[in-house]
């Protein structure tokens, strides 16, 4: 009975909803469209701001050019564009070099282990990018490092062979972390070219690799350049891997150039001198975005949905099978492996040094029981908080963005689209420099600065991108046609809502909940940006003790991280996998 | 010609291992159009593939024109690109990046059966011709309709002149007017060039029309093969007489040699070998070749039937009558002037029946 009467209320709220949203969709959209357009607009307009005027944040002093002056007559700056360029080229090259045999061969190969490798790609992702780089200092660093202290040892060398301190060292570590997040994209491409297309070719009489070269790479071709575009936005915007080997090694690029100017180690921070590196770096990230929109679209002319389930031909390796299982497990040990392997060991030891027996007598698990008298609980509350506030929120504006723009036909929801896409083409650091620059400068009406809450809106800002594209992917899959049969079986707007839509969008939308909940949970560079004593994350932690050269703890801290990061992923993707039965049956 | 024997293909699916062909033997002979009907899931397509080299049976031999072009046990594979086949999809496989032109003149110029540059343009210039698209050559490929799209797929599969030309339900994704219409110019191309053919459907209208021969197929395995009238006027199996055409089923039992109790009175018609007297069997007879009356005539056989329905098709209408505890559907040419609730004689003809030794297929 009472659950009846609750639920007849809940209903009765539906049902008035509903009624408001006949005359309140437009108002609804607009007020949503102006939402958005603070959340993204206000922080690109610090950065545009703070470009315009010298001195402290919160100072009243007239509009100038001298910051574009004196960052655009020095030299330097076109030397550190130049790195960045480089930087950004090399990764890109390091992750397709990777990425593209990857996906051919987990396509349309019989590779075996295939279920396998999709995990490990998986957990490729949940390692934080800072946490590979500091692993591949402790092996790589001429001073420290355990492949070139046993590479001396072994040949007798007087200096360290490798290092991993210059901008082909950055690339390599970037390029090989940008690869899992490229193969499913570039993976979903190549799903959903139709294989007939390539059985046609054969049955022309055409040879595979002719048909590779001539059908499946210029058809998949608009798909590989808009990946390539996508990773170079994001080259140009990292931050993690610039910061932990370039700093030291005085490499700079643009987002290590922003950061240093915001918070350097000595002297007072230059937001106006940021601001106009920010500039560029604006208008760099707008033009890729351009010209990535403009891709996707021409790549999404070429796919054909046949909607119909037959499998495509796998081609059989053959001998092939070995090199290249060896040829994925390589990339895999550089991903996962290795850097997983470092970090457990360098934890467990007092301090850094290559395996042996005497090694192995002084293991020890006191870095671990330690962690929590150098952090206390706060971090970890934070953290917590974090976890749970962004993806809720993110989902929750996407949801209803997603629902004008699908759903609805208001007629600025092409815009409203758009909009929710710029974050995409703003690099994190410019967002959080800008509310940091927000916070600091108008206190009185933004009196987030040093709070959890402005890592939260910076977090949610820079993920309403992929959470509207998400968002929109499920709700397109939603057939109208299923809705308005609910209807015209005599449900209410608010009967078909809960009982036909919500379930079958649901798998979808909790998926990339947990997803945005692990990219927050990993997430440094703005969390660094907008960090105060009062607002510490378990990832600025990491950071600050790296910055104090603790290497045990960071180490020990760092297998925390990624075996909660693993262990949480699993056991939700598990019990998703019972729920998303009932989601995808549509 | 094609020849294809003990053709044998299993997958291994989530549920298990499907047996998807079961000992398939085929023979299409020169200039001949065979057509592969069956419903979805009998291995028509897969047999087609394991022709086109697309998939690789686990047994059985495949000649194309007399060369033996797959056969496991004398370990012999030529890969689909050597094969002298076209092949029109059922999604049609247009290359969305190139134009009409480019689309259809790719075999003859990337492909094994490569032919001198200048020949290229007067090629692919008679293929077009041939399927009514002469104008359209320099169109990109996606600005086209879906019958269009359909005849650039049918002239890139008939640009090199192949020995045999495989289909793959080309009709099934247009809609009906266009598929009628592209039925009958299929059948003027396919004649004109004198190619063999081999084609897939599921649509039994489109069987009888279009083959020269066709091959019923279910589970894996051809039921029965022959003309379009011997495959629709002699049913080999209750199968058979099921899925192609419409057809009445009755339950009756054997009296003796040629007779055969029922519930609309004794049938006389020849009786399968092996079944004795006192079998259960099944009868089939089609609506058309009953008949409707107003009161009984001399020298036929008839019962009192009631008319529950009447479905008026234009040219011809179609009854479902109940006489005797049984619905019949009866098929009358022309105008009738029957109407629903009246009481007739359904009259039955003296031969035309087919006696099938009880199956499990049928309730």
């Amino acid at each position: 009975m009472k659950t009846e009467s609750i639920r007849s209320i809940t209903f009765d709220a539906w049902e008035s909803v509903a009624r408001i949203r006949q005359h309140g969709t437009t108002l609804f959209a607009a007020a949503l469209f102006a939402l958005l357009g603070l959340m993204v607009g206000v922080p690109v307009g610090m950065v545009v701001l703070m470009s315009l005027r010298t001195g402290f944040p919160g100072e009243t002093v007239p509009f100038t050019l001298a910051n574009f002056v004196a960052v655009y007559s020095d030299p330097g700056t076109y030397e550190i564009l130049v790195n960045t360029l480089l930087f950004a080229v090399g990764s890109v090259s390091v992750c397709v070099f990777f990425t593209v045999p990857l996906v051919w061969l987990l396509t349309r190969t019989d590779l075996p282990l295939k279920n396998t490798i999709y995990v490990l790609l998986t957990v490729g992702i949940l390692i934080p990018v800072f946490l590979r780089t500091i692993a591949w200092i402790l092996l790589l660093s001429p001073r420290i490092g355990l492949i070139n202290r046993w590479l001396q040892a072994i040949f007798e060398l007087q200096n360290p062979p490798l290092s991993l301190y210059n901008l082909g060292g950055m690339a390599f570590v970037q390029g090989v972390s940008f690869v899992p997040g490229a193969f499913f994209m570039l993976a979903a491409a190549y799903r959903s070219m139709d294989p007939a297309l390539e059985e046609a070719a054969y049955t022309s009489g055409v040879s595979k690799l002719r048909t590779f070269l001539k059908i499946n790479i210029p058809i998949t071709l608009p798909a590989i350049a808009a990946v390539m575009v996508y990773l170079f936005m994001t080259a140009i915007a990292v931050f993690e891997v610039p910061a932990i080997i370039g700093l030291p090694a005085r490499i700079l690029v643009l987002s290590s150039l922003i950061y240093q100017s915001t918070t350097p180690t000595i002297g007072l921070p230059a937001y106006g001198m940021a601001g106009a590196y920010g500039a560029v770096m604006l208008v760099l990230g707008l033009v890729l975005a351009y010209f990535y929109v403009r891709l996707v679209k021409e790549g999404k002319k070429y796919t054909v949905i046949t909607g119909r389930g037959y499998r495509p031909r796998q081609i059989a390796l053959g001998r092939w099978k070995w090199p290249a299982l060896a040829f994925v497990f390589i990339y895999l040990s550089m991903e996962v492996f290795i850097p997983f392997l470092v970090l457990l060991w360098a934890s467990i030891l007092p301090y850094l040094q290559l395996p042996s027996m005497s090694a192995l007598s002084t293991v020890t698990l006191k870095h671990y029981i330690a962690i929590p008298n150098h952090t206390g609980a706060l971090p970890f509350i934070n953290t917590a908080i974090l976890m749970f506030a962004v993806p809720t929120a993110t989902m929750i504006l996407s949801v209803f963005i997603s629902w004008v723009v699908i759903r609805t036909n208001v007629s600025f929801r092409g815009l409203l689209d758009t909009l929710a896409f710029v974050p995409h083409a703003v690099p994190g650091i410019l967002l959080a420099v800008g509310l940091a620059y927000l916070g600091l400068a108008y206190r009185n009406v933004f009196p987030l600065y040093g709070t959890i809450l402005i890592i939260i809106l910076a977090h949610t800002i820079n993920w309403i991108a992929y959470g509207t594209r998400t968002t929109n992917s499920v709700m397109i899959q939603v057939h109208r046609e299923l809705e308005e049969a609910g209807k015209v079986a005599g449900a209410s707007t608010a009967r078909v809502l809960w009982r036909i839509i919500v379930p079958l969008i649901a798998a979808g939308i909790f998926n990339s909940w947990i997803w945005i909940g692990m990219l927050s949970y990993r997430e440094v560079t703005m969390a660094l940006t907008l960090y105060t004593r009062k607002n510490v994350v378990v990832s600025t932690i990491v950071w600050q003790f790296w910055g104090s050269g603790w290497i045990p703890e960071v180490s020990a801290l760092g297998v925390i991280l990624i075996l909660f990061a693993v262990i949480v992923v699993g056991a939700l993707r598990f019990a998703l996998s019972r729920l998303g039965e009932v989601g995808e049956a549509s | 010609m094609i020849r294809v024997r003990s053709l044998r293909k299993s997958f291994v699916a989530r549920q298990g291992t499907v047996r998807a062909l079961q000992g398939i033997d085929l023979e299409v002979l020169d200039g001949e159009f065979c057509v592969l009907l069956g419903p979805s899931g009998c291995g028509k397509t897969t047999t087609l593939r394991c022709v086109a080299g697309l998939e690789r049976p686990d047994a059985g031999d495949i000649e194309i024109g007399g060369t033996l072009v797959s056969s496991p046990a004398q370990r012999v594979y030529v890969p689909t690109e050597k094969r002298d086949i076209g092949m029109v999809f059922q999604s049609y496989a247009i290359w969305p990046h190139m134009t009409v032109f480019h689309n259809v003149a790719f075999p003859l110029t990337q492909g094994h059966r490569r032919v001198a540059r200048s020949l290229v343009a007067e090629k692919v210039r008679h293929a077009l011709k041939l399927v009514q698209l002469e104008g359209l050559a320099d169109r990109p490929a996606t600005d086209l309709s879906g019958g269009q799209q359909q005849r650039v797929a049918m002239a890139r599969a008939l640009v090199t002149e192949p020995k045999i030309l495989l289909m793959d339900e080309p009709l099934s994704n247009l809609d009906a007017r266009l598929r009628d219409q592209m039925r009958l110019e299929l059948k003027k191309i396919t004649r004109s060039i004198d190619v063999t053919t081999l084609y897939v459907t599921h649509d039994q209208a489109e069987a009888l029309s279009l083959g020269d021969r066709v091959c019923v197929m279910d589970g894996g395995e051809i039921l029965q093969v022959g003309s379009p009238h011997e495959v629709y006027a002699k049913p080999k199996s209750l199968f058979v007489a099921q899925f192609v055409g419409e057809m009445n089923f009755l339950k009756g039992k054997i009296q003796g040699p040629a007779v055969i109790h029922s519930p609309v009175g004794v049938i006389h018609a020849p009786t399968p070998s092996d079944c004795p007297a006192g079998t259960e069997v099944t009868l089939a007879v089609r609506p058309e070749h009953l008949d409707l009356a107003e009161s009984a005539r001399q020298n036929s056989h008839s019962i009192e039937g009631k008319i529950l329905s009447k479905t008026y098709q234009g040219d011809r209408a179609l009854f479902e009558v109940e006489a005797n505890g049984v619905t019949l559907m009866v098929k009358l040419t022309g105008d009738s002037g029957f109407n629903v609730g009246q009481q007739v004689r359904v009259a039955f003809p003296s031969d035309r029946w087919h006696v099938y030794a009880k199956e499990s297929v049928l309730e």
